[in-house]
């Protein structure tokens, strides 16, 4: 009964950070539409929102990696999956707070391995998987959509570049409703996969599914509706960092930007890497920003991020540890998670209400 | 260490399979708009012979876009 407790307690807590997951990282994908003026802002995160639980649908390959190559889940309870969810959703709310993209799939990661580390210490990490599934595809991706941004703007200018300008930009403004839903797509399908490996984790660890299972429907569709209503609610004010703090793009960029994305998060995907969204799009951009003119890119806002980027995997880990500690003081049964529970919810309640006093944190442009 | 670690077949994959689709669709898309605007270019001069042929590239150039996107959509729903 106490664990079946957890368990309910644990999928919420999925089900909210993969809300969160969608407002927060979601911004990064319709800030370049937006920023080209491709698409209204209305529109663009309509569209993301539902391309997003399309997305969610097509594969699965990232949710076995998060299931079984990233932990060990024979010695994984639900207590710990609760613990590394709770410390991911704070990191990511901490960086929303300040307009930071940071990426929700490393904060994930980082939380469930600390709150790992601390319930049962290093031997419940799986290095192969971490390391070859994780760390060296997130150093590997950005810089892999800058290089393919950077060299498809490239080329494309030498293309397109003695016809008129009003035909080119109206011309590639379209292009980006097809880049720009691709980018929704791959995002949908890689991010939503996390949460459902997540609770597929935590389904093995109390029981309900034996080692090595695929993700049930009901949470594939769950995610997927999750994801996508965080993505329905918007995320003003990274929007407003990734789209007009980095460069000022043109609609050539715009499409190069999200065309590298899109193809590196789909490529990715069907390798079952679990990628950070935030991280392959800003590549893009920056990509797209430095082939045109290296000054065009603002290095300090860049560095801002890279800074958020470097510190995600080890503060999420550490808040997922002590979070665990927190519950473990109430014992290894249901009190410690609900007591955690009510405490988030409580100083969640707070900090929005102290932003309400204070103004609207963002303002849409 | 690195090397038994990463599978990096896999990963040479995913560098080529993103370069290939990210610069190639991109590069068919500009094929796109130039032949796009080389036609109203070339019609308003009144040269029908070469507008067809840049409306004939910039429609085989939207059927490359189109296959590698529709491409890209299977390979991922079938694995």
């Amino acid at each position: 009964m106490s664990s079946d407790l957890v368990l309910v307690i644990v999928v919420a807590t999925a089900l909210a950070f993969d809300f969160t997951n969608g407002f927060h990282d979601t911004a990064n994908v319709v800030a370049t539409s937006i920023s080209t003026g491709a698409a209204a802002p209305s529109v663009a995160i309509g569209a993301a929102s539902l391309l997003n639980f399309v997305g969610a649908f097509i594969s699965i390959s990232v949710a076995a990696t998060v299931a079984n190559d990233v932990v060990d889940a024979s010695v994984i309870t639900p207590t710990i999956v609760f613990a590394g969810l709770v410390g991911a959703t704070a990191w990511n709310l901490v960086t929303w707070y300040f307009g930071l993209p940071s990426s929700s799939s490393h904060a994930l990661i980082g939380g469930v391995v600390g709150s790992a580390v601390a319930a049962v210490g290093f031997h419940a990490i799986l290095a192969e998987g971490l390391i070859g599934k994780v760390l060296i595809p997130a150093i590997l991706a950005p810089l892999l959509a800058f290089l393919v941004a950077g060299i498809a703007i490239g080329v494309s200018y030498r293309i397109i570049g003695r016809q008129r300008p009003g035909v080119v930009t109206r011309g590639y403004r379209y292009g980006q409703l097809l880049s720009g839903g691709l980018l929704a797509l791959a995002h949908g399908t890689n991010d939503a996969q996390k949460t459902m490996g997540v609770i597929t984790l935590a389904l093995i660890a109390h029981g309900s599914l034996g080692a090595g299972a695929d993700p049930p429907l009901w949470v594939i569709a769950s995610s997927a509706a999750a994801i996508s209503l965080g993505t329905y609610s918007g995320g003003w004010r990274i929007i407003k960092t990734t789209g007009t703090k980095i460069i000022k793009m043109d609609s050539v960029q715009g499409f190069s930007a999200q065309g590298a994305g899109a193809a590196v998060i789909l490529a990715s995907t069907h390798f079952g890497y679990p990628l950070s969204t935030t991280h392959v799009i800003n590549g893009g951009v920056m990509g797209a920003g430095a082939a045109k003119r290296v000054s065009a890119v603002r290095w300090g806002v860049a560095g801002n991020i890279v800074t958020a980027w470097v510190l995600t995997l080890p503060a999420s880990a550490a808040i997922g540890a002590v979070v665990y500690g927190i519950t473990r003081i109430f014992g290894t049964g249901a009190l410690g998670p609900l007591i955690v529970t009510i405490m988030s919810l409580s100083l969640l309640a707070a900090t929005f209400a102290r932003r309400s006093r204070r103004g609207a944190p963002v303002a849409a442009q | 260490m690195t090397a038994t670690i990463v599978d990096w077949s896999d990963l040479l994959q995913t560098i080529g399979a993103s370069i290939v689709a990210g610069v190639g669709i991109t590069i068919a898309f500009s094929v796109v708009i130039w032949g796009s605007a080389r036609f109203a270019d070339l019609r308003r001069e009144e040269r029908p012979g070469p507008a067809g042929v840049a409306l004939t590239i910039s429609g085989l150039a939207l059927a490359v876009v189109t296959a590698g996107v529709v491409f890209g959509v299977i390979v991922m729903t079938t694995k």
